[in-house]
């Protein structure tokens, strides 16, 4: 009886912590989707629309908003050069990354604790606290280089840019943020590759490039495959490095182009929302098609220290 | 002998064949700033060539000096305390709780409140900011919902009076409620309401009853404009939330993805021998993930303390710079106006001093209480 009568309460305490847990969740979905759904709906309306009210749905859909913000955000450009700075500092990040941790695992040497601990330290530096001495140091180098290929008689000092408003400059300094969490990744991932696969290589007379090729790239897939989906996701986002990088807007990525879209069209709200959709569809579609991988890659590249 | 010789000089050779690409990306990238941000903050250097051109020379801790005599640095730093203190105790308690309850299977379809959660931290910071802006800004999404219900508040009250009139019958009563009914700030337009508010309403016929109606609400119903984002001991709240907003997903997914490391027998044992949820909580799991919360609050502190392009987008550092931090403070000493370089590299610096100090503290506390692993 007693014994019944504990399972019955017990069993309204899980009704109620049930009910309480979903509804704490649901709040926290709602409130995470609505605001975006906001947005996208939004972006249908015409400006008069808006100011008439903020909350309720378009009554005609002006789907001409997309059209008028592509052309004038001019997204194609946008878009071109996002993907060339983030699959160009991708791809560098895991060559550079994979061939250092290589490096770093199998063959022995002094200079690895060090260097690798340097790294390591590097991890727990956010680049964006660096942003203006960057800039300095950027800007620097091109005047030197510029003084130097003047004194050469090759081209004037003033128009020599290999970093500042340059997609090279962009590249680099992308790729250098990124390589301290990669290093990492991949040096741990390659350590647990087996010697006896590289030193029986070694016996048979095989380069360390060879190697690399051979073994070490082919079985280092999964862990290229979480540095691509951390940088992929991080690096078409970043705005802090590329904002002092870029002034020239041929050169700018996304984000940069939205941020100025959205300070040049304050009085057309309806294209700004447009702008804004079309800011965060291409991220979102790439989620919803990998998002078991970018979960994933996520939970295993979230290291700091 | 010569043969090893060679083998060594071949290892050597690939070792830095490899090693060096990356390593000088990252002294370039990473050192170099360092160094060069420690030499700027001691010195005058501001612009122009640092090399062959201008003379600038190291004057000393100058800047240091200025930077905590102003209180725009103070600002920036306290600003900056809340988004890292909002982020540590908001963002990974809720990550936890919400990964708890999904993993416990406490919540059914998991995956779907996962997916949901984590998709803010998708998206660009950039285009969140601009449309939470769009949501607080004084004529945005939330003064809109305000201000519309304030007005069918007072249209109500306004049909209720004409109802007991009869209509349109304009007599010293009549006006008399209206004023009573009217918000007082609205009112304040007026040196003597009542008599002036009647010179307005007797133009009126009662034919216009719908203009009449409609010209009151927008004259005496409550006008609520968000001070949100322009007071200065309020204008932090928004970004405070929309940070909590953003991020939690992710420290839900890193914290999920370490539990389902847990040997499921455990806790099943312990729930047979009669554990509640929360001694399986506070007895298994979290124990169990100590390592993986100090990360996680490592990651939290550090992204945290440099938080820039969602405060950038979403308020510039403004009204009046009240919500700037302390990046945004170095960017501005940078890049607005007239360069302060040595001031922005010290800014600079501290950061960077001050993110190792909260890490170093946040490893002290994991060394004296956590690791029970």
């Amino acid at each position: 009886m007693r014994d019944a009568v504990r399972m019955t309460y017990g069993r309204i305490a899980g009704a109620l912590g049930k009910t309480l847990a979903y509804l704490v969740m649901g709040v926290f979905a709602f409130m995470t989707v609505s605001p975006i759904i906001w947005l996208l709906v939004n972006s249908f309306k015409s400006n008069a629309e808006y100011r008439l009210s903020k909350l309720a749905l378009p009554h005609d859909w002006a789907w001409v908003n997309y059209p008028g913000a592509w052309r004038i955000g001019e997204f194609d450009k946008l878009i071109g050069n996002s993907v060339i700075y983030t699959l160009g500092a991708s791809l560098g990040i895991i060559i550079f990354s994979l061939l250092a941790g290589f490096a770093f695992a199998k063959i022995r040497s002094r200079a690895t604790a060090p260097i690798y601990g340097s790294f390591v330290i590097g991890i727990l530096l956010s680049i964006q606290s660096l942003m203006v001495p960057l800039f300095i140091e950027v800007s620097q180098l091109d005047k030197l280089l510029g003084d130097l290929f003047q004194a050469l008689h090759l081209m004037k000092a003033a128009d020599f840019h290999l970093f500042y408003n340059n997609r090279v400059g962009v590249l680099l300094v992308y790729i250098g943020s990124g390589l301290p969490v990669a290093i990492y990744l991949a040096t741990e991932y390659i350590k647990s590759i087996p010697d006896a696969l590289v030193e029986a290589a070694r016996i048979d007379g095989a380069g360390y490039f060879a190697i690399f090729r051979g073994i070490i790239l082919p079985m280092s897939v999964p862990i290229a495959t979480t540095v691509a989906i951390l940088n992929i996701t991080g690096l078409w986002n970043e705005f802090a490095l590329i904002n002092i990088l870029v002034s020239k807007t041929s050169l700018q990525s996304l984000p940069l182009g939205i941020l100025r879209f959205s300070g040049t069209m304050m009085a057309d709200y309806g294209k700004q929302f447009a702008a804004l959709a079309i800011g965060m569809l291409p991220l979102l579609i790439f989620y919803l098609v990998f998002r078991r991988q970018i979960t994933k890659g996520v939970a295993a590249g979230a290291i700091k220290g | 002998m010569a043969r090893t010789a060679v083998y060594r000089r071949d290892e050597k050779r690939a070792y830095w064949a490899m090693v060096l690409p990356a390593f000088i990306l990252y002294l370039f990238v990473m050192a170099f700033p360092i160094v060069i941000s420690i030499i700027l903050s001691l010195s005058n250097f501001n612009g122009g060539k640092m090399f062959g051109g201008e003379h600038w020379r190291i004057t000393g801790f100058q800047q240091y000096a200025k930077l905590v005599a102003d209180p725009q640095f103070w600002l920036a730093l306290k600003n900056n305390v809340y988004i890292v203190l909002v982020s540590v105790f908001g963002q990974l308690p809720l990550g936890f709780v919400f990964a708890y309850l999904i993993y416990r299977r406490i919540v059914r379809f998991g995956d779907f409140w996962q997916g949901v959660l984590y998709m803010p931290a998708i998206i660009s910071v950039i285009v969140l900011g601009i449309m939470w802006n769009m949501i607080f800004a004084p004529s945005g999404l939330i003064a809109d919902i305000m201000n519309k219900w304030y007005a069918s508040a007072f249209g109500h009250k306004l049909d209720a009076i004409l109802r007991a009139a009869g209509g349109l019958n304009i007599t010293d009563a009549f006006v008399h409620r209206v004023v009573d009914a009217s918000d007082p700030v609205a009112l304040q337009i007026f040196h003597d309401p009542f008599t002036e508010l009647k010179d307005i309403i007797v133009a009126y016929t009662p034919g216009q009853l719908d203009v009449f109606r409609s010209d009151m609400v927008n004259l005496l119903s409550h006008k609520w404009s968000p001070d949100f984002l322009s007071k200065a001991d309020v204008a932090m709240i928004p970004i405070m939330f929309v940070t909590l907003w953003c991020w939690t997903g992710l420290y839900l997914i890193l914290f999920l993805a370490n539990m389902q490391k847990i040997d499921v027998a455990i806790i099943e044992a312990a729930r047979i021998d009669g554990a509640g949820e929360g001694q399986v909580m506070g007895h298994i799991v979290l124990p169990s993930l100590s390592g993986v919360i100090v990360n996680a609050a490592i990651l939290c502190i550090s992204g945290s303390l440099n938080s820039f392009a969602l405060i950038w987008a979403m308020t510039g550092g403004g009204p009046a710079r009240v919500t700037e931090v302390l990046s945004i403070y170095m960017y501005t000493n940078a890049f607005h106006g007239a360069p302060h370089y040595p001031l922005a590299n010290a800014i600079a610096l501290s950061i960077v001093v001050f993110s190792f100090i909260l890490i170093g503290l946040t490893k002290l506390v994991e060394k004296r209480y956590g690791g029970r692993e």
